[in-house]
């Protein structure tokens, strides 16, 4: 299917203007998509697949004389073999052949002839090579761009022929920005006073206010839970809860401090490793516990250290390296230039991690032991602590020097917090570095079969050798973030894509998770290299980036497409407007919740249990469960501190397509299904968040209908209704038993529009 | 109102001038993680199926936590001569072990008496007396191997080909491949009950979409509450005022999209339709009241009771509506220990109503074009374990199901294990053997069933190759 947007851009390209008829055949763009999908398979990276000693991922194999004839000639091209095979009629000559499943099309065969009639230039595949900071290109509108993001966007779309979407109105600019920055809607005072405001730094003043809300690092924690795969139970058999949640407020922390994103990586990888590590380090690596595992009677250890050691390298690689090293598992990379030998070593750095321990004590009870644990606070408490004890100090020396009532009252009043937050330690799972285990190439991945070569960590051969001898998981988590040194430059650019898709609801590169040979060459190289760089030289801030990308015109285009762009490039391709999407889980029950006047912004702690159906966790056992909702203001806390049940997601959560995080999740689906529309129409979070955003209609509406009707437009989608909309409530409104009733289902139907629940 | 055929494809395209191209285009959105812009109830993958289909819909009744082979259809006398005996060491060396690792391995015999039944003499044992009956009916399979020995990840092996989580159930993948029949129910429905020896848990990783569109994946439905979730009105709500407030909903979104090519508004005013529809269809496949009595009892079910009998009742009649895959767990199989007990309970729970349903459908002219699959996630060893009385461990080198209907010859046994029932040596039927078998007689040639996901074509069957069962296909 892929295949399918490759071929649709090529015809972008292609067919669009006289001008860009002329564009050369680009190797990565446009032809190792091809060889990727339909040869290397047998004649790729896999040795042990390979056929008639043939690379076609490998330059000089393709090129070589081979007794007289070459597989591509430059030369000569009309006497390539390639060519003959892809052509021929004769099915037992004929490449791909029949019985691979694959054919060539027309256009493929076309561009793999234009290929080679240009000289069949290879390129190293684009995601290995180090990106490179390109200066913005000329445009001829120079009026156009605010920012070099612009000029990238711009001049592409000026060789196409196209001009961008007109700006977005500013209504959809706040609620936009809103939704990207904090996962919550604007509330409608926020939104007058931005329109009403004359100061021409208006949208920079609030993209750094929203910036600066305790608000974006729980929607940026939404997106890298899904990717490390947090989650609060263990994921096999029993799925008993875990310890873990403090890790969730130290990924908010970091974002919301702006933590740099490189030692963010070293935090989380190898924080254990560091001289002296903080709290925060050390709760930082509960990143390399929150695999699946399993205490299942008749499991067997060696067995489940060896899908542990997997489960690591499938989540490492696709979230630092947007690389899928799953398969080399069990043998060779079949499209990127991965071998099982590199998959066993890479998996060599995590053997010292003590992981054995559960094996023995995992209890079932709720939560499982997972040793190792500490008890902690999290940075946050440990401030308010801090503040309490110095406070403590003070009043204590004041009351001393003067006796006074009110003063000792405070005093115990302080005290009091504070041996309340004393308690409030929680435990959360750590690395703890022991001997480390000896790894072996397992063959195909059986691991029964103790014959594999012993290994010990190392990067992945194509990629280079570390310095160290001896290296470990602080050397492995260096590399990835030295720009210098190591790749971090490439690692910038799997991120830099993620903060794009978050910001324009699409990767430069469509796949986030994968940027190897499979994958989508960026549509936008160039910009896309120029973002690597950019996050590397600002100290990989992420905040940085976030208002680097919201800053742009490109951003603040409208999402409505020009006929000429839905017709021209109905993928948005090219980023002429802005994208419409579904807001995700989390941010639709925030935002029914932040409508409707319940939600409660606390911040950080244990997981909050919301009301559930009765009886889901019956399939649940050692021990069974049965799930008790919260009964306090818990009960209306934000999606991102929902008790993340591995085996039985939260029906909500599920149905609006968040991830059970078995795996690591770079892109979530978006789906329409009835089980959503029943959630919304039905569930007791929505029914009762209707219920309460009727009291506040009626509260604060007004007197007449059309004002509480306007209020309830003004709370949901930032804007007055127009006549047919305000008929269609009336005629809801009319149909109804009374007064109670009829605002009610005005609610229900408020917070059941799409308008309320898309970022446009 | 909507039109209510706009729940089926292929009148929406045509009355939305729509092409195939743009519908495609849809799919194409989905898969690139943003809108699943394509219909509820759609119709599946262009070029699907690849050839006529036997089998329409799938009723696959999972055994779960792995009933003994030797106590059900695998007859070894020689298992019997050797009981007490240690285990020959040529049979265990090397091999995965579950609960017994470490300790020391006897031969274990059969546990209850075998006979043979039907035309052509189908070896079953006394625990199964309403499988006898049948024995024309089915087709009994004494070769499977399966690669994982633990509950969970056998499971997920025996659903979606592999263990790793993240992957489609079967159930999923057939829907998307072939869509959906029915025009408000789900195309993948899932009943569960309860009743052995310690339960095992059971994911609902078990019925996930993994990578596909999540509107494929199974919906559980429930004996007790709401049998789908949130499917009941708000309280205080009548039929009437959700009906109101969905036409509201509805023509608010439409007025406000305005554009009249939306692919992603007209999805979502679908799935409010269907939603709106199964609040009725719904609680209507529940209510078991225009039931005979007779069927009721042919049966043994009890509405309302999440029994495995009125389960099978109710796969009858989703299949009747045109759900596509019907699966049902009956959780209890675990038999470690106690296993005449254990296989008592289990057995008179479930032997009946098997053959209840497949009567059923039978008599009703359903069972031609529905194949029904029967067997737990493993089968257990010919060694003893003795966790409460005699019983077996996980075993996965060899092991029984059977199949019927949907292009299934009955009456007929295929595969045999080695003379201890350990080893499957005749004409083994790997797991990957029954996905292809099973998408075949759906029309669907395995290996041509590819989605792209992570760079690799993913299939139900793996990468590794898989074999069509040519020799049970009627």
């Amino acid at each position: 299917m892929y295949r399918i947007w490759i071929i649709s851009l090529a015809v972008l390209f292609f067919s669009a203007t006289a001008a860009a008829e002329e564009t050369k055949v680009d190797f990565n763009r446009d032809i190792r998509p091809i060889l990727s999908d339909k040869c290397f398979h047998c004649h790729g990276p896999d040795a042990n697949h390979r056929e008639a000693e043939l690379r076609l991922d490998d330059e000089s194999s393709a090129k070589l004389d081979r007794d007289g004839y070459r597989v591509i000639d430059s030369e000569t091209p009309a006497a390539s073999e390639l060519l003959a095979r892809i052509t021929s009629t004769d099915g037992d000559i004929r490449m791909p052949p029949a019985d691979s499943g694959k054919s060539l099309t027309r256009d493929e065969i076309q561009l793999l002839e234009r290929w080679i009639q240009e000289g069949a230039a290879w390129s190293r595949h684009w995601a290995y090579v180090t990106p490179v900071r390109a200066e913005p290109p000329a445009v001829k509108d120079r009026n156009w761009p605010r920012h070099w993001i612009d000029n990238f966007i711009l001049a592409r779309l000026e060789s196409e022929g196209l001009a961008p979407a007109d700006p977005a109105d500013e209504v959809t600019l706040v609620r936009r920005l809103h939704f990207d920055l904090t996962g919550l809607p604007p509330t409608p005072e926020t939104v007058k006073q931005f329109i009403n405001s004359t100061d021409p730094r208006k949208y920079e003043q609030l993209v750094d206010e929203l910036l600066d809300d305790d608000a974006f690092g729980e929607r940026l924690a939404i997106y890298w839970l899904d990717l490390v795969r947090f989650a609060d139970t263990v994921g096999y058999h029993g799925d008993q809860d875990q310890n873990i949640s403090p890790y969730r407020d130290y990924v908010l922390d970091a974002f919301n401090d702006n933590l740099p994103f490189d030692q963010f990586t070293i935090e989380q990888l190898a924080g254990d490793l560091l001289p002296d590590p903080t709290v925060d380090q050390r709760i930082a690596t509960g990143y390399n516990r929150l695999l699946q595992t399993s205490h299942e009677g008749g499991v067997q250890p060696k067995e489940y250290l060896a899908i542990y050691a997997a489960d690591r390298i499938r989540n490492l690689s696709a979230v630092w390296m947007g690389a899928t090293m799953g398969c080399c598992q069990c043998h060779d990379h079949k499209d990127d230039p991965y071998s099982t030998k590199d998959f066993y070593s890479l998996s060599a750095f995590f053997a010292d991690i003590d992981e054995a321990k559960h094996f023995k004590v995992g209890s079932n009870s709720l939560p499982t032991a997972r040793p190792p644990e500490i008890q902690v606070h999290s940075k946050r408490e440990r401030q308010r602590l801090a503040e309490l004890e110095q406070r403590i100090a003070s009043l204590t020396n004041k009351i001393a020097a003067a006796p006074s009532d009110d003063l000792a009252a405070e005093l115990a009043a302080i005290k009091s917090e504070h041996a309340a937050l004393e308690k409030r330690k929680r435990k959360t799972m750590v690395t703890v570095a022991i001997t480390p285990r000896t790894v072996r190439v397992l063959p195909r991945g059986n691991w029964l079969d103790d014959s594999g070569e012993v290994v010990t960590p190392a990067i992945p051969a194509f990629l280079g050798k570390l310095p160290s001898d001896s290296p470990n998981r602080l050397d492995l988590a260096r590399w990835l973030t030295d720009a210098e040194q190591g790749v971090g430059l490439l690692t910038a650019r799997v991120m830099a894509n993620r903060f794009w898709y978050l910001c324009f609801g699409a990767g430069i590169s469509r796949d986030l998770g994968d940027f190897g040979g499979q994958g989508e060459p960026p549509s936008h190289p160039e910009l896309l290299d120029r973002l690597a760089h950019e996050f590397v030289e600002s100290g990989w801030d992420t905040k940085h980036m976030m208002k680097t990308m919201v800053m742009s015109r490109t951003y603040r285009l409208s999402s409505q497409a020009t006929p000429t762009l839905a017709e021209r490039d109905p993928e948005n391709r090219l980023f002429a407007r802005q994208s419409r999407f579904r807001l995700v889980a989390e941010m639709i029950r925030d935002n029914a919740l932040a409508v409707s006047g319940l939600l409660v912004r606390d911040y950080g702690g244990p997981s909050v249990k919301p009301y559930q159906p009765a009886g889901y966790y019956r399939h649940l056992n050692f021990p069974t469960r049965v799930y008790h909702h919260d009964t306090d203001s818990r009960q209306w806390r934000r999606g991102v501190y929902v008790h993340w049940q591995r085996q039985f997601l939260h029906p909500m959560l599920r149905a609006f397509d968040a991830p059970s995080r078995e795996e690591c999740t770079a892109q979530r689906t978006t789906s329409n299904t009835p089980l959503a529309a029943l959630t919304l129409l039905n569930d007791p979070t929505f029914v009762e968040a209707a219920q309460a955003l009727s009291q506040r209609i009626l509260a604060g509406g007004g007197e007449t209908e059309d004002a509480r009707i306007d209020f309830a437009f003004q709370l949901c989608v930032s804007r007055s209704p127009d006549d047919v909309e305000t008929k269609l409530i009336k005629e809801l409104i009319a149909s109804q038993p009374d007064e109670a009733a009829a605002w009610q289902m005005v609610a229900r139907a408020m917070l059941n529009l799409q308008e309320t629940n898309y970022r446009y | 109102m909507l039109n209510p055929h706009l729940l089926c494809r292929r009148t929406f395209l045509a009355n939305s001038g729509l092409s195939l191209g743009a519908a495609a285009f849809g799919s194409l959105l989905a898969r690139d993680g943003r809108a699943d812009t394509t219909l509820v109830g759609a119709a599946g993958v262009r070029g699907l199926p690849h050839f006529a289909a036997k089998a329409k819909r799938v009723i696959f009744l999972c055994m779960a936590g792995g009933p003994s082979h030797l106590e059900t259809f695998d007859y070894k006398p020689m298992l019997d001569e050797m009981n007490g005996q240690p285990m020959p060491n040529s049979f265990t060396a090397g091999q995965p072990i579950a609960q017994l690792q470490g300790q020391a391995l006897k031969v274990q015999g059969h546990l209850t008496k075998f006979q043979q039944y039907g035309e052509n003499g189908q070896t079953i044992s006394d625990f199964l007396p309403y499988h006898a009956k049948m024995a024309d009916d089915i087709c009994i399979v004494r070769s499977l191997v399966t690669e994982q020995i633990n509950h969970d990840p056998a499971h997920t092996f025996m659903n979606t080909g592999t263990a790793i989580s993240g992957r489609p159930s079967m159930g999923a993948w057939i829907n998307y491949g072939l869509g959906c029949e029915a025009e408000d129910l789900p195309g993948f429905v899932v009943l569960t009950s309860v009743g052995g020896r310690n339960p095992q848990p059971i994911a609902s990783r078990q019925w996930s979409a993994g990578f596909l569109p999540s509107r494929f994946q199974g919906v559980e439905f429930q004996a007790a509450g709401d049998p789908v979730h949130y499917v009941g009105n708000p309280e205080g709500v009548s039929h009437a005022q959700q009906r109101q407030l969905v036409d509201t909903i509805q023509q608010l979104d439409r007025h406000r999209s305005g554009a009249i090519e939306d692919h992603e508004t007209n999805a979502r005013l679908a799935a409010y339709e269907m939603a709106f529809r199964m609040q009725t269809s719904v609680p209507e496949l529940m209510d078991m009241s225009d039931e005979t009595q007779e069927t009721m009892d042919m049966y043994g079910a009890r509405p309302g009771d999440g029994s495995f009998a009125s389960n099978c009742l109710l796969a009858r009649r989703l299949a009747e509506r045109g759900v596509r895959f019907i699966h049902l767990y009956h959780r209890g199989w675990d038999h470690h220990g106690g296993l005449v007990k254990y296989m008592n309970t289990c057995c008179s729970l479930t032997d009946k109503p098997t053959w209840a349903l497949i009567q059923d459908l039978k008599q009703r002219g359903l069972l031609d074009d529905t194949l029904v699959v029967w067997g737990g996630e493993f089968g257990r060893t010919p060694m003893f374990q003795g966790k409460g009385g005699a019983g077996r461990d996980h075993h996965i080198k060899g092991f029984s199901m059977w199949l019927a209907g949907g292009g299934v010859k009955g009456g007929i046994s295929y595969g045999a294990t080695d003379e201890l029932g350990y080893h499957a040596v005749e004409n083994v039927v790997h797991v990957r053997d029954l996905h292809a078998t099973m998408l075949h007689l759906l029309g669907i040639q395995y290996d041509r069933f590819n989605v792209k996901f992570q760079g690799l074509d993913m299939r139900l069957t793996g990468v590794e190759h898989a074999r069509v069962v040519k020799d049970i296909l009627a």
